[in-house]
């Protein structure tokens, strides 16, 4: 992002706010599609890099009279069309000598200060693309800083980039408003700009803030527009939800999408609960050493959304599997594992039976025996434990 | 990943700017590698379980997803730390009513009742976890449903086919 280009920044301050909009409109669609993107280059924020630029009011006006045709950073009433304003209140450069014809001209360079805020800018926007819409991260723009508190329009700078974040973030969500709210917010800001134009000149000394205007009928202090930001990522949150949860992307309405989550993790929950009482149940009959190819065949279904392979193992295993290879594998297990365990369970009284405390005895050694379905298991059981004596 | 104790937008975004951006939770779980994992730790649990019944095979399913989370989440983090706590104190408090506090407010509790170890975020960070819960269950359901008919199945169609397998031996 090279100087050039953050000089055509702003709109300007002349009398024709037509000419002014499409000013605005050209340079800061340039300069949001370079900024950002990813999103659309629709007509951006007027003033938002007017603010970055940093220019007083009466530099933006002597620039506005260099520079016919082309852009000029706007300080005082910039009408953006989407209504939203960056605008600065300097106090120090009252008196700060920028002359610089702007625009896309060569000469833009020729100015160190000016050169100097592209330089940021142009780390703004290295600094921007990674954040796109999120607006956090103060701190890029906060160490880039104090490089630039000795140039000489200092100190609105850092002032303006500490709340450059949360602006931008309205800045952005404004972009996408824009074009509805050209009009109207042209006819505020005309309205709005003297008073401020008045207060910015009044008020030499003070240190200078942004004035942000916010979006029709919205507030403007940082506390609405801290608001705004935490329910904008509380609204991409739900989205997110809304997908994951089945038949949800239909039902307008937060509260009506968070009933519908609350039932699927209930009935979620649910579920595992009654899976888990089918897996107690199961549990004492069953080997597991036998159960490896049972997430093979799990992992089938699965992997076709990922178009992984795996699925061909799928039906031949999971059909095979309970058949021969549990069979199989039945045998193997038990002797090698639980020759320690054997002794000890032979002594309970319950296990009268050889065969009915072999495989239980894999799953709780040592521990006390609990009621399961004896036919199948110790059909079973005593069928190994005749093969393995 | 050591989350920040306060977990702001710009805090978690910074965390998401140097390691790259966050996978999505529901292509996180539903990938097969995670279902493999899970599914042996799971097995793994049923096969060590001292305790019998329902209530500890949920909760070795439960410490087993937690496990495959990787602690990455608070829920999976709340669940590992449930097993020290939770046996001794039992659950004292009675329900309190949910809708109290207007509709989204009252769900919002609900969800933070339901979700584990989630009881004193904020909104956005609660449905960010709920987002990744659910996912994670949605997988737990599938491995443990497709381990319940494994293993139901398995004996009735081994004693069924002794013969065979016999042979097979």
């Amino acid at each position: 992002m090279g100087p050039a280009r953050s000089s055509g920044v702003g709109s300007g301050n002349s009398g024709a706010y037509t000419t002014e909009i499409a000013e605005s409109l050209r340079f800061e669609e340039e300069i949001h599609s370079i900024v950002h993107p990813s999103l659309d280059s629709s007509p951006a924020a007027g003033g938002s890099f007017t603010a970055l630029l940093g220019l007083p009011a009466n530099q933006a006006v002597e620039l506005l009279h260099e520079t016919g045709p082309s852009e000029a950073p706007s300080s005082a009433a910039a009408p953006s069309p989407t209504g939203e304003l960056w605008r600065l209140r300097l106090g120090e450069h009252a008196a700060g000598p920028l002359h610089l014809p702007l625009g896309c001209s060569p000469t833009f360079p020729s100015n160190a200060a000016l050169v100097e805020r592209a330089a940021r800018f142009s780390v703004f926007a290295a600094e921007d693309s990674p954040e796109l819409s999120s607006g956090g991260g103060p701190s890029p723009r906060l160490k880039a800083e104090p490089p630039d508190s000795d140039s000489p329009p200092p100190l609105p700078i850092p002032t303006e980039k500490t709340q450059r974040p949360a602006k931008r973030k309205e800045c952005e969500k404004s972009k996408a408003k824009g074009p509805a709210k050209k009009s109207k917010s042209a006819e505020e800001n005309t309205v709005a700009a003297p008073k401020e134009t008045a207060a910015e000149n009044t008020d030499g000394e003070k240190l200078p803030y942004v004035h942000v205007r916010a979006r029709r009928g919205q507030a403007t202090d940082s506390h609405s527009l801290a608001e705004r930001a935490r329910r904008e990522k509380i609204n991409a949150r739900m989205k997110l939800l809304q997908e994951l949860v089945p038949g949800c992307s239909k039902i307008t309405g937060t509260a009506l999408v968070l009933d519908e989550i609350i039932n699927h993790v209930q009935s979620l929950q649910r579920q595992v609960e009654f899976l888990s009482m089918r897996l107690a149940a199961v549990n004492p009959r069953i080997d597991f050493g036998g159960l490896d190819g049972f997430l093979l065949a799990e992992c089938g279904p699965l992997a076709t959304a990922n178009g992984r392979g795996g699925v061909a193992l799928d039906p031949a295993l999971w059909s095979s599997h309970p058949v021969t290879a549990n069979g199989a594998r039945w045998l193997p297990q038990p002797q090698i594992r639980h020759v320690d365990v054997w002794p000890t369970q032979q002594s309970s009284t319950a296990w009268t039976r050889d065969g009915a405390a072999h495989p239980h005895a894999l799953l709780n050694p040592g521990a006390s025996l609990f009621g399961y379905d004896p036919a199948s298991s110790v059909s079973l059981n005593s069928n190994q434990l005749k093969t393995e004596l | 990943m050591i989350p920040s104790p306060a977990s702001s937008s710009s805090g978690s975004r910074k965390r998401r700017m140097k390691r790259g951006q966050k996978a999505q939770p529901a292509t996180k779980w539903r990938t097969a590698a995670q279902e493999r994992v899970y599914g042996r730790r799971l097995l793994e649990a049923l096969r060590t379980t001292a305790a019998l019944g329902p209530r500890a095979v949920k909760e070795a399913a439960d410490s087993a997803l937690a496990l495959t989370a990787r602690g990455r989440s608070r829920w999976s983090r709340a669940i590992l730390l449930r097993t020290g706590r939770k046996i001794r104190r039992g659950r004292r408090r009675a329900r309190a009513a949910e809708a109290a506090g207007g509709r989204v407010r009252g769900r919002l509790r609900v969800l933070r009742r339901l979700v584990p170890g989630c009881r004193n975020l904020s909104a956005g960070s609660l449905l960010e976890e709920a987002a990744d819960y659910v996912a994670a269950l949605e997988m737990q359901v599938k491995a443990m449903r497709a381990l319940a008919d494994a293993l139901s199945a398995a004996p009735e169609a081994a004693a069924a086919s002794e013969p065979g397998s016999r042979g097979g031996v």
